[in-house]
């Protein structure tokens, strides 16, 4: 297991809510949550950085394209 | 990482010790396509020609060179098995991605992780060296990297949940070796079958396995 160092975050009520609402619903931790979501922000950045694009698609198969900024 | 576990010898039936790490490169890769693929092929080749095409590794295509841009990307855990200073098997995990959620409807949406490729060298695959006439030489990798899948799962706080695609081929291993539960065909990846371990059944599997 990678040592790991502690940081405090500070979050708004509704980011809070948000986050015990996330992890509670994927059975994590708060803090599991936060790491997954780090890796997931690494893993569409280094995609589009290769120049793949994000889309989501709806029942239709309709695509709309996800612009990262 | 670098952990000690063991494997069996199967030309003495006896556990000998192997090392299982995580600092895997693209020189492992590498190994796998000079050292794995030649003998898969050629293995390929003979089941082929006696018209055993149920016995053709359904893998046989793979190149793990070209996973090469994803060994920095930390959604991905790969952990590779040495012993007598060759590779004997290698995995990839990812813990965040389109395949991370469970489908077993008591734990549906829950995090997971998901074992993305599994591949055991194909000296220790009793169908391929049958068809080269020769004995496969190690036992219990493919079970040891699902072990090691099944601690990342808890390190990552997912309580040993993983889940995967078997290969047709393999569906027998993780169903009744694994005891992992098969959910279901997944259309959106070859139809190969989904399975996936509970809490309870990942923590069961280790429990045997030691």
């Amino acid at each position: 297991m990678a040592d790991k160092r502690t940081m405090t975050l500070n979050l708004t009520d509704q980011e809070m809510s948000l986050l015990e609402e996330l992890s509670a619903r994927r059975d994590v931790s708060k803090t599991a949550l936060l790491r997954q979501a780090l890796r997931l922000y690494q893993m569409v950045e280094v995609r589009l950085s290769r120049g793949e694009k994000l889309f989501f698609e709806d029942e239709q198969k309709k695509k709309a394209e996800l612009v990262v900024v | 990482m670098k952990n000690r576990i063991r494997i069996i010898d199967n030309a003495t039936g006896q556990p000998v010790e192997a090392e299982l790490f995580d600092e895997v490169t693209v020189e492992h890769f590498i190994e796998t396509q000079q050292e794995w693929r030649p003998i898969v092929l050629k293995a390929a080749r003979q089941l082929a020609a006696r018209g055993s095409h149920q016995l053709i590794p359904q893998h046989f295509h793979w190149d793990w060179t070209t996973k090469a841009p994803e060994l920095n990307v930390l959604a991905n855990t790969f952990y590779g098995i040495r012993y007598e200073n060759k590779l004997q098997g290698l995995m990839k995990l990812e813990t965040v991605g389109q395949f991370c959620s469970c489908r077993l409807p008591e734990q549906a949406g829950n995090a997971l992780v998901y074992v993305d490729y599994v591949e055991v060298a194909p000296w220790n695959l009793k169908p391929l060296m049958s068809s080269l006439g020769e004995k496969a030489r190690y036992n219990a990798i493919g079970s040891r990297l699902i072990e090691a899948a099944v601690l990342k799962s808890k390190e990552e706080d997912c309580k040993g949940r993983i889940g995967l695609h078997s290969l047709p081929i393999t569906e027998s291993f993780y169903a009744k070796a694994c005891r992992m539960t098969p959910v279901g065909r997944d259309p959106a990846k070859q139809n190969l079958l989904w399975l996936e371990y509970t809490p309870e059944q990942a923590e069961n599997f280790l429990t045997g396995a030691r």
